[in-house]
């Protein structure tokens, strides 16, 4: 969850709420394994928001995939179908590849739902919407620092790679996995280290910003849902009642 | 709302009486709650990890192992975690947020269901030992790793449906076959068997390296 420039702030963006329901729609579309048609819709108009949040390239990037992992897939199954009579070895490399690109086509919904979800959405939006929502301040928060401290470990393996490296420890490219139990040591616990460091600190800072206040905390960011994030939500659902009802 | 003894998970803690200085009685306090948060997001990174090394040692088996392989590596996370927090929710806590990022990064949201029935458990007999005996601890870890099974459950449980509809949908028996070859039910209980082997391996390991290195520093 990347905080978005100011720029960012003309184009059209949903609310967060809407973004968790059309995650959850995705979701839904790969547990009930809707036919094809009716996923291909719904991950057309899920590209659609994607656009108008300016991730022209991403949503680009993403439909190409979707694009040419259907196309391999329908052609594999019609490949099987036609060649029922042919010799069986080119058969199984046609199965491999269509039972490949199906699951991989089948996790993209989700895929697509979570990148343009996490790509359009600030953390401090993110945290407004859990508030409104009601989840409770013990979850808010750690979910608040889960977000934040990703960078940080990032940076942190790095800087303990460097350092490792420095002093001739695992400096082959596979060389972590040949020790597993020491190079997992000398990672992971330098890591622990700085964790324990890093969430003494964040209190100290938080306490100071005023987190533990009692009452109702207010925000910089304001969420509403609007008429479109509505209608994105009920369009999208269409294509699944109809995916479930059996119609598309 | 965001008084921080007020969730429900730490009413239980203001009638126990708080035996270590670093557990207050009070539930858990906004530090807690940030030290949660840290140790969930170095556990995530466990889990990243762990699919990514089980995708690629064990194409096919991936997904089925991958509890198992997070929880062999993890161990010192949860270990550090229950020292440094010591109170009643703070496990559960961290089960829901994993959940949570798992469903917001495409997982099924049943998998949310054991993200908090597995950790719930596992905090309930961490209380047990006080949060300080060792053995308590080796076996709440181990039930704690079972909440990670939430995403590949669905596999078994909802495998007649997925044959079924596959099967409407005209896909031939050969496709079927290889998509279930290595879903059965013996992988079934070897996969669970493997979840309570290495999280027993990775548990212990963990409590090795938090006395060695971190009880000495005096931040276990």
């Amino acid at each position: 969850m990347t905080v978005s420039p100011p720029a960012a702030s003309h184009y059209l963006r949903l609310d967060p709420r809407a973004k968790l329901y059309l995650l959850l729609l995705a979701n839904l579309v790969m547990f009930f394994h809707v036919s094809t048609r009716a996923e291909a819709v719904l991950v057309a108009l899920v590209i659609v928001p994607l656009l108008t949040a300016g991730r022209v390239r991403m949503g680009v990037r993403l439909a190409v995939t979707y694009a040419v992992l259907l196309a391999i897939g329908l052609w594999a199954g019609a490949a099987v179908m036609d060649g029922v009579g042919t010799a069986g070895g080119e058969q199984t490399w046609v199965h491999v590849v269509g039972a490949l690109c199906v699951g991989l086509r089948m996790m993209l919904p989700c895929f697509i739902t979570g990148a343009y979800a996490f790509s359009t959405t600030s953390v401090s939006e993110f945290v407004c919407a859990l508030r409104r929502m009601r989840v409770p301040e013990s979850v808010v928060i750690p979910c608040m620092v889960v977000i934040r401290f990703f960078p940080t470990i990032i940076g942190d393996y790095r800087r303990i790679r460097d350092a490792m490296a420095l002093r001739g420890l695992a400096t082959g490219r596979w060389s972590l996995l040949r020790h597993p139990a020491q190079s997992l040591e000398f990672v992971l616990v330098p890591l622990l280290m700085n964790a324990t460091m890093v969430s003494r600190d964040l209190s100290v800072a938080a306490l100071t910003k005023g987190l533990g206040t009692r009452g109702v905390h207010t925000s910089m960011t304001e969420i509403r849902m609007r008429w479109f994030d509505w209608v994105a939500m009920v369009v999208c659902t269409i294509p699944l009642a109809l995916g479930i009802g059996g119609v598309l | 709302m965001s008084q921080p003894g007020s969730n429900p998970n730490s009413a239980p803690t203001t009638t126990t009486p708080a035996k270590s200085p670093a557990s207050s009685k009070r539930g858990l306090a906004v530090p807690d709650l940030i030290t949660i948060g840290v140790f969930s997001a170095l556990y995530f990174a466990m889990v990243a990890v762990a699919t990514l090394a089980s995708t690629l040692l064990l194409a096919g088996f991936g997904s089925i192992f991958l509890p198992a392989i997070a929880a062999l590596i993890s161990g010192c996370v949860f270990m550090l975690m229950v020292a440094r927090v010591g109170k009643f929710g703070g496990i559960t806590i961290m089960g829901m947020v994993i959940g949570l990022f798992l469903f917001v990064s495409g997982h099924f949201v049943l998998s949310f269901i054991a993200s908090i029935v597995f950790p719930l458990a596992a905090d309930l007999i961490a209380r047990a030992g006080k949060y300080r005996n060792r053995i308590g601890l080796l076996i709440s870890y181990v039930v704690f790793s079972y909440g990670l099974t939430g995403p590949i459950l669905p596999l078994w449980f909802m495998k007649d449906a997925y044959v079924a509809s596959l099967e409407a949908r005209g896909k031939d028996t050969a496709y079927i076959a290889g998509v279930f070859a290595h879903i059965n039910t013996g992988t079934f209980f070897i996969s669970m068997a493997a979840i309570a082997v290495c999280a027993l391996v990775g548990g212990w390991f963990g409590q090795r390296l938090c006395a060695k290195h971190f009880a000495k520093a005096g931040i276990a």
